[in-house]
């Protein structure tokens, strides 16, 4: 810990500052951060690696909170290594027993029901774990980076099975999952795509911009047509900040309205996203993983008698309920909202959800 | 850390230079126990505001100036730099007065090699200063004498984080983002000179098109370059940034420096000035303005604030009992307790606080460890830290009650009332004993009535006390309005470009006031010929569509005023003097002899008006009169017509005597005049008698 607290403190500094912002970005800052740590800090047992992880994780997702995807990068990569000391304890176990009598090994089974009993029962000292262990994690964890570069790839892919010829989707605000699945979508066939400017931020129009680039037949709407036109459009395709455990999404602004919308016309509702945006956290209540922001863009700071007598929120994000969700395609397959919980136990342990030491 | 190799190798260290004293008393009494810059602001220290912004900026080296308290700043600096990746210096000179003392401090010890932001211990601003830092670099390489880039925002006259009082006058070219003139602006303008602003002509050969901006708010976030300390050495009577500094230098031909600025307008920047600042700075934070600095992102490590609908920010350890109510607006700091019934709104409460049943605070500041008993009324105040307010106190608006005041049970503190446990005299006497005043602590209380004269300097006595009033806490403009009509001297002036405050609809007739005393105030000043002020005179006659009589309404009294009736012989002053040189004046605006009458009878009522007591007014009238007369500007008729009218006759005590005063030179007229007989002279005087 001590060694990289540096490197901690630049990266919760800039969590904090908002200078570094974006599920993708600040996965692919946690997941480096945390090569750093584990490679360069000294620990022999489990515990002690859980901790050191733990403890830097603990402060990245006190320095903002709404980032969820650095809790969730956290949570992989203690998954990755408890599931490694198992492995590495299973076949020292073995090695050992294996004179006496020809134990099964068992325990290597990633199911919740299993860990449960097994966590607290892994011996912490008398075992000789192999030299290559250290090696081992780090490889594990490069591979989540990989995933995480490949990320647009295995999702785009599932692009020509959505979309077909000749519909109408709708879009809101720029996602770049969203970007590069439309976009590999137009390769091989041809459709229409609405955006929502999404106001006040007007990433909708950025998105917009992009996608005619790429040939796209593009319409922007205002926020305001989105229930308007809905009745044409066969398809409503949306980005997210982050997805929570009951399927629920933390989107731009606007997608809540848009999402009610389709399911007043009974649109089918997709949503792209790579699984690290999949947190194991439950909204108890709608705000708690918004961001509130200045209300400079919805009313200038400079009418200066009327910001006295108006409180103005500027939320950045929506709570979109999981009914609301038909598909979500991540880079692991398309999966209604009710699988996520599979998901869930599949890519982090039930001990992780909180960090507290 | 690679990033930031990265930025020293391709640029020089970028340096901030903060000034963390504020060379002024306007938060006393709390500023007699900690420094401003140290006083909490949302319940975090003013200056990690500060810190913030520069690290954000991407400072790397930062000097920290301070005088008062520097002990507190070092100890606070000293901790605050080991969770932040800047270097943090600080420099404590205790014969620091005033900004210019700063600079000179800087130029003296060589600690700036390269451009450096200077900004006071008290800007809080979610700025980022990329852009700022770019234009300057890249006009420095231009033009080695642009030293120098002010930030300012925009903002509506009246907007509430404008500090009242505080307000400049900018005259800018937006071409070359060159700030031309710097005039500071008054709220309550009291002499001429605050009134007006005077610019040098050659400014409109310069620059074809130029602004003159009052609607920019000066945050004093300064770009510098190492010129800038090294010409507050050369000017060894700078004291102000702005005032001295700015106006010197762009009203100064030797020195060939210009200055520039940057218009900002969708971020977030202001000075933590005055208490009125204060207060309107905390509601902004509050309201999210400064994102991403909220308390929600919690500066300050250790904090953990969360951020709830109608802006409530809590944490986590606070207690709030069932049946409070915590209205909009409202930051509670850790470990406070609320208890029953208490109702908060617009507020902030620091840490370790209790609140009592029943209390009822708004718009009031509370800072950590501080006891609010039952039934307590707290308003549009700041109470300091470790302050205990007993049973059902009322604290009124505007209050500053300083540290571990207590106030007795039920006591009312009135408004504006600044309270200190401080004793008397020197702060570092720790023998002094604290003399409680129960009179205004209540008989179980602690503390006294701080009075503004304590440890303040001569200097700002000169600063009109109203112009202090105005930035102070929940100060209300129409009780300002109110106290300037009163005062407002019959003496006018133009208006300057500045907006005034007192300025709302100025009738023809006032406005002819102003034209005439201000010409008049021209012409004695720079010794105009009376010819010249005749020809300036009849132009405004003919200019607002007046007459004579209405001139002479005016320029009488105004050359009268110029009297001083106790001069003596020889200073100018005397009646004679002035009357010998401008009494011609007086007589370019008497024609004919109905005007002649009319003159006498102006003359007699402003001797009366204008001096209260009656020997004064005599001593102007007598001559004045006789000086008319010898002039032949009121002849002898005119005079007899006016003694004689039912006019003369009436009014007030002084009008009737100063007529008995011209009863001899009436009896000399009257004499060499055959035709009067003297028995209506006699009947006269017995009439006046």
């Amino acid at each position: 810990m001590s060694k990289n607290n540096e490197l901690v403190d630049d990266l919760v500094a800039k969590l904090k500052r908002r200078q570094l912002v974006g599920s993708s970005a600040v996965a692919h800052a946690t997941l480096k951060l945390l090569i750093v740590v584990i490679s360069k800090n000294n620990w022999s047992t489990c515990n002690q690696l859980l901790n050191i992880v733990k403890s830097v994780g603990q402060r990245l997702v006190q320095a903002n909170p709404t980032e969820l995807a650095v809790g969730n990068i956290v949570r992989r990569v203690l998954h990755v290594i408890r599931e490694e000391f198992r492995e590495a304890e299973s076949s020292a176990a073995t090695n050992k027993n294996q004179s006496e009598f020809h134990a099964a090994p068992l325990t290597t089974s990633s199911s919740m029901y299993n860990l449960l009993g097994e966590t607290s029962s892994i011996p912490d000292d008398n075992v000789q774990y192999p030299s290559s262990l250290r090696s081992n994690i780090i490889q594990e964890i490069r591979e989540i980076k990989d995933e995480l570069e490949n990320i647009y790839d295995s999702i785009k892919n599932q692009a020509s099975l959505q979309i077909h010829s000749n519909e109408i989707i709708m879009t809101i605000g720029r996602s770049k999952t969203v970007e590069e699945f439309l976009k590999m979508a137009a390769v091989k066939r041809k459709f229409q795509v609405l955006v929502a400017e999404s106001a006040p931020s007007y990433s909708g129009q950025d998105m917009a911009v992009e996608l005619s680039k790429a040939g796209i037949e593009t319409t922007v709407i205002p926020d305001s047509a989105v229930f308007a036109v809905m009745s044409r459009v066969n398809k409503v395709i949306l980005g997210t900040h982050a997805v929570l455990a009951n399927g629920g999404l933390v989107a731009i602004s606007g997608t809540h309205m848009m999402a009610a919308a389709a399911k007043h016309h009974s649109i089918p509702v997709v949503v792209c996203t790579g699984l690290y945006k999949l947190s194991p956290l439950y909204p108890y209540d709608e705000d708690s993983f918004n961001v509130t922001f200045n209300p400079d863009s919805v009313l200038g700071f400079e009418e200066g008698d009327l910001i006295e007598k108006v409180t103005v929120t500027n939320p950045y994000y929506d709570y979109v309920s999981p009914d609301f969700v038909n598909l979500f395609i991540t880079n692991q397959g398309g999966h209604p909202p009710s699988y996520l919980y599979r998901l869930i136990v599949e890519n982090y342990d039930p001990n992780d959800h909180t960090f507290d030491l | 850390m690679p990033p930031k190799e990265k930025v020293e190798s391709s640029e020089q260290v970028l340096q901030a230079v903060i000034l963390a004293d504020s060379f002024d008393e306007r938060f006393q009494p709390i500023t007699l126990e900690t420094a401003r810059c140290l006083l909490p602001l949302c319940n975090v220290p003013l200056i990690s505001y500060t810190f913030e912004f520069l690290a954000v900026a991407g400072v790397q080296e930062v000097f920290v100036f301070c005088c008062s308290h520097s002990d507190k700043v070092k100890a606070f600096v000293k901790k605050y730099e080991k969770s932040s990746n800047m270097k943090i210096n600080t420099i404590v000179s205790q014969e620091l007065m005033s900004v210019g003392d700063a600079m000179r401090e800087l130029d003296a010890k060589q600690l700036i090699d390269t451009d450096f932001i200077l900004v006071t211990g008290d800007v809080v601003s979610n700025m980022k200063l990329d852009q700022v830092l770019e234009e300057h670099r890249a006009r420095r390489q231009a033009d080695k004498s642009a030293i120098m880039t002010m930030v300012l925002k925009k903002a509506s006259p009246q907007h509430r984080s404008r500090s009242v009082g505080d307000g400049s006058l900018f005259v800018l070219d937006q071409g070359s983002k060159e700030c031309l003139h710097y005039q500071p602006v008054k709220a309550f303008k009291s002499t001429r000179e605050d009134r007006r602003m005077t610019m040098n002509m050659e400014i409109f050969d310069k620059h074809p098109e130029i602004q003159l901006r009052n609607d920019l708010i000066d945050c004093q976030v300064d770009i510098c370059s190492v010129e800038v300390p090294a010409l507050f050495t050369e000017n060894f009577d700078y004291q102000d940034i702005r005032a001295d500094f700015v106006h010197g230098i762009l009203t100064s031909d030797l020195l060939g420096k210009t200055i520039h600025f940057h218009e900002v307008s969708d971020v977030y920047a202001a000075r933590v000035r005055s208490t009125q600042m204060y207060d309107a700075v905390s509601k902004d934070i509050i309201s999210r303005w400064t994102f991403p600095m909220v308390p929600d992102s919690n500066l300050q490590v250790g904090d953990c604030y969360e951020y709830r609908r109608g802006l409530v920010y809590k944490e986590k350890s606070v207690v709030l009992s069932r049946t409070c109510v915590v209205e909009e607006k409202v930051v509670i700091g850790a470990n406070t307790q609320i208890a029953e019934r208490a109702v908060l709104s617009n507020c902030v409460i620091g840490k370790n606080c209790i609140i009592g049943a029943n209390v009822k605070i708004d718009n009031a500041y509370i800072w950590d460890n501080v006891v609010i008993k039952d039934n307590c009324v707290v308003q549009q105040s700041i109470i300091a830290n470790g302050a205990v307010l007993e049973q059902g106190v009322t604290i009124s608006k505007g209050c500053l009650i300083s540290f571990k005041v207590t106030v007795g049970a039920n006591t009312t503190v009135p408004a504006y009332s600044r309270l200190t446990a401080l004793a008397e005299g020197d702060e570092d006497d720790s023998d002094a004993e604290l003399i409680s005043d129960p009179a205004v602590v209540g008989a179980t209380g602690r503390g006294r009535s701080f009075t503004e004269a304590e440890g303040s300097d001569d200097e700002d006595d000169e600063e009109d006390p109203k112009n202090k009033q105005v930035s102070m806490l929940a100060f209300d403009m129409s009780e300002l309005k109110l106290a300037a009509k009163q005062q407002e001297d019959s003496a006018s002036d133009f208006e300057s470009e500045a907006s005034d405050l007192e300025e709302d609809l100025i009738s023809p007739e006032e406005e002819l006031d102003r034209e005439v005393a201000a010409t008049l105030d021209r012409a004695f000043q720079d010794g105009h010929d009376v010819d010249i002020a005749a020809l300036e005179l009849n132009t405004l006659r003919m200019a607002t569509f007046s007459n004579f009589k209405e001139m002479r309404k005016r320029v009488i009294p105004g050359v009268l005023k110029h009297i001083d009736p106790v001069a003596k012989a020889g200073s100018g002053k005397t009646a004679k003097e002035i009357l010998s040189r401008w009494g011609p004046l007086v007589g370019k605006m008497i024609h004919d002899e109905e005007d002649q009458v009319d003159g006498a009878h102006v003359l007699h009522r402003v001797c009366a008006t204008l001096y209260r007591d009656v020997a004064q007014a005599q001593k102007v009238f007598a001559p004045a009169l006789r000086y008319f007369y010898d002039e032949d500007i009121l002849e002898e008729d005119a005079i007899l017509e006016w003694y004689h009218s039912e006019k003369s006759q009436q009014g007030t005590d002084i009008e009737k005597k100063l007529r008995e005063v011209a009863a001899p030179m009436i009896q000399y007229l009257e004499q060499s005049d055959s035709e009067e007989s003297d028995d209506e002279d006699d009947e006269e005087d017995e009439d006046s008698e």
